[in-house]
């Protein structure tokens, strides 16, 4: 007796599922529940964010970076303001560096928050995602508060800020500070050590380093296989030099180095780590400074190229920039994160039934805007 | 009932000329109909319950704009869901695709048949009525792998093969959980049951600790047993954590997908009136029905006072730091206690069997139900049968030898 013969079914999950985190298509081949290949089909939200970006000034190109990783624009912007000042040579004052942290790192936290959420959310559990919606709310007040903007919001122009903070930012900063210290442990308690969660997520789509770094992924996927690559540590770049913070590894507590569970972990770990950052920053901030001294009349970088990596909350967010020595760019490459994180889910997601897929590809947090660019 | 509204139709002098057996038919028409209206209205109330208690545990609102605190919610949603255009789609199998939701529908109202509300308040009194119950349950299966075949959709496939899968597994262990209650009381008819479990005895026949003679306290067994019903019950229902046939992340709405609008809805009322049923049969059969908890009125006074006790620890010692809004279930039992003590009325309202404990104790695992589904991440498929077939079945069927057993040694039985 050979094994019962059974066909293949071709399923097609999304553009328009509710757990595919945007419109995101995968094509599942499953055999029952058992999925044995997994075909992302991206370009659903493609919005020529390179195209558009070879045809506008450089200052104008910063709004268009926000939109790409919807999610974290602060970041995105801030990477590309840094690649451009880079090009340029311009020194920032202190304070711009300090806020751009302090925001960049407040971010990091919302965007985790939402990874956290929806995780839970994609394995069942929908009350954990309100709790960390409560939370994001508070952060972007905070954003609010300085740029105006609650999702893009066009702050981090090239050479400084499109405004300084208000006053009573900073009481507000630490007062959401003080909070989300406290709040975490709220987390914790509803979701990371509830058994089922942990059924559903310790051992499912194991990523091991080697297969991690064939494939480019970075951020917290990445750390979560056990890779201690952190850009904020191994190349610092902005100010993160001179903070003191730990970079989250997975340690696969419940079950093996580089799950989902561990790369919900090293996420949850990430947000107090970028709380302890935001904390430090706030006590070292230079009182005293123009966010705006150091915006050059004229951005017309030098001819040239450069690439410039930061640590976005998904990962390795690239700018690579050709300039001829005009006011438009040549050329913008974006390197994403979550396209490269996305890459690996047939490496992964393999031989996993139809749940364990959702689970996997919530544990990669993906942003389709960014993906499609 | 129906013999008893029958009988009262024929005590008016007007409607005598009618004979009995149109009288019965007549009685027949009206206990139907009223049991399908406390279904319909069931299904309204606990749907805006739901959302609150959902709401609650958030730390959001929950509907607030449709008339006060959002009562009138449910109500418009309801109106909506009727108006909307009946889609059909055109690669559909369309006779099963408009008899599925009607099957399910009809399934779980019928089962209310033989629901006792209160001693008196019953539609049939059968003397197989658990036998009944749980077997017209299952024709929930039915409609949900029509449904999901019908809609020629891969995710409906999905969800009703999951559904078929997960209920037929799930109705074996608690099958057997409650042959062991019927072994204990030696009757299958549900007023019977209720009836053996007034009084007040001891903690599991032995341990001097009065508390009234439910059978969850009747043995370690029992008490096993109804937290393995339970257990059992609400993946046979499709909630959370085992609401894999419909898990919204995953199968969109599983065998639900391609409906909408009234047939929807009839997903949806079924869907509550099995979950009321199952927190009707909890309450018969380990919880003891309409009967009180307190056997006599000193029983009343001293089980208030001792359950005030109880929530003054509770909120002193786990609750008053986490919130300030938990003191109100101490200032509840306080004054339960205090009206106890002072108006002998009240505590003999309370030591009296009827609808109300019955209502109180179908509330109180309804809301179980909804924290289970609020605060559980969902299990997977394997997982699922794993805890079926392995944990929960074993579990029965032990439960099932050891009450035998038990029942020998207290003396209840005799070889």
């Amino acid at each position: 007796m050979g094994r019962l013969h059974a066909e293949e079914m071709v399923l097609n999950m999304g553009p328009q599922h509710p757990s595919t985190h945007g419109v995101l298509r995968l094509k599942l081949r499953t055999d029952g529940e058992i999925v044995s290949h997994i075909e992302p089909v991206i370009g659903y939200l493609h919005r020529s964010f390179e195209k558009h970006a070879e045809n506008l000034e450089y200052q104008m190109v910063t709004p268009f970076t926000g939109r790409c990783d919807y999610l974290a624009a602060m970041g995105s912007e801030h990477g590309y303001a840094m690649a451009v000042e880079k090009l340029m040579g311009i020194e920032l004052p202190e304070r711009v560096e300090y806020l751009r942290v302090i925001f960049a790192e407040l971010q990091r936290i919302a965007s985790h928050l939402v990874a956290v959420g929806t995780f839970g959310l994609d394995v069942g559990a929908i009350t954990p995602f309100i709790y960390c919606f409560r939370e994001r709310e508070l952060i972007l007040d905070l954003f609010e508060m300085a740029s105006g903007a609650r999702l893009l919001y066009n702050f981090m122009w090239i050479g400084g800020l499109a405004h300084d903070v208000p006053p009573g930012f900073v009481e507000k900063t630490y007062e959401f500070l003080d909070a989300f210290e406290k709040n975490v442990a709220e987390y914790n308690q509803i979701l990371t050590g509830n058994k089922i969660f942990i059924e559903r997520t310790a051992d499912i789509g194991v990523m091991t380093p080697e297969v991690a770094i064939n494939y480019g992924v970075t951020g917290p996927p990445l750390r979560a296989s056990g890779v201690n690559i952190d850009i904020r540590r191994t190349q610092p770049y902005s100010i993160y030099d001179r903070f003191e913070f730990d970079v989250p590894l997975g340690e696969g507590l419940q079950g093996t180095v580089g799950d989902s569970w561990d790369r919900y972990w090293v996420r949850v770990r990430e947000m107090e780590e970028s709380a302890k950052i935001v904390r430090q920053a706030l006590d070292q901030l230079p009182v005293e400074g123009d966010v705006q001294s150091a915006i050059p009349k004229r951005i017309r970088p030098p001819q040239g190229e450069i690439y410039f990596r930061s640590e976005n909350p998904r990962g390795e967010l690239g700018y690579y920039i050709v300039s001829n020595g005009k006011n438009v760019p040549v050329r913008v490459k974006m390197r994403s994160p979550a396209f490269s994180n996305l890459s690996v889910i047939n490496e992964i997601g393999q031989g996993f039934m139809i749940s364990d897929v959702i689970a996997i590809l919530g544990s990669l947090d993906i942003v389709l805007g960014e993906i499609d660019r | 009932m129906i013999q008893s509204l029958a009988n009262w139709i024929l005590s008016f002098d007007i409607l005598s000329g009618m004979g009995p057996s149109v009288a019965w038919g007549l009685a027949l028409f009206v206990t139907s109909a009223l049991v399908f209206a406390f279904v319909a209205a069931n299904a309204i109330v606990l749907v805006y319950f739901e959302r609150k208690v959902s709401a609650f545990m958030q730390v959001r609102l929950g509907p607030m704009r449709v008339g006060k605190f959002g009562t009138l919610q449910t109500v418009a949603d309801a109106l909506k869901l009727i108006q909307k255009e009946d889609i059909i789609p055109r690669s559909a199998d369309k006779a099963l695709f408009v008899i599925g939701p009607w099957t399910i529908l009809v399934a779980s109202v019928v089962t209310f048949a033989a629901i006792p509300f209160s001693d008196t308040l019953l539609a049939a009194n059968m003397n197989i009525g658990l036998f009944y119950v749980v077997s017209i349950s299952s024709i929930v299966v039915l409609g949900i792998v029509m449904a999901g075949w019908a809609s020629n959709n891969k995710w409906s496939l999905y969800g009703a093969m999951r559904s078929a899968a997960q209920i037929i597994s799930y109705e074996i262990p608690v099958g057997i959980t409650l042959i062991a209650v019927v072994a204990v009381v030696g009757s299958l008819n549900l007023q019977t049951i209720i009836q053996a479990q007034g009084g007040t005895g001891n903690l599991f026949h032995w341990i001097p600790i009065p508390l009234p003679n439910w059978f969850i306290f009747h043995s370690p067994f029992l008490f096993m047993a109804s937290f393995v019903y339970l257990l059992g019950a609400t993946a046979e229902i499709n909630r959370t954590p085992f609401d894999i046939p419909e898990s919204e992340s995953e199968l969109v709405a599983g065998f639900m997908t391609e409906y909408s609008g009234l047939r929807w809805a009839l997903f949806f009322l079924s869907e509550y009136a099995n979950a009321t049923l199952v927190a009707f049969l909890v309450s018969i059969v380990f919880l003891g029905g309409w009967q009180s908890p307190f056997s006599t009125y000193h029983g009343a006074q001293l089980g208030t006072t001792v359950l005030t006790g109880f929530l003054l620890l509770w909120t002193l010692f786990v609750k008053l730091k986490a919130n300030r809004l938990s003191i109100y279930p101490l200032g509840l039992g306080i004054i339960l206690s205090l009206s106890a003590w002072m108006f002998p009325g009240f505590a003999i309202w309370l030591s009296s069997p009827g609808l109300f404990w019955m209502l109180m104790k179908v509330g109180s695992i309804i809301f179980l139900l909804m924290w289970f589904r609020w605060t559980f991440p969902r299990l997977r498929v394997d997982q699922l049968m794993y805890v079926s077939w392995k944990v929960i079945l074993p579990l029965s069927l032990l439960n099932l030898m050891g009450v035998a057993v038990w029942m020998w040694l207290t003396g209840e039985i005799q070889f």
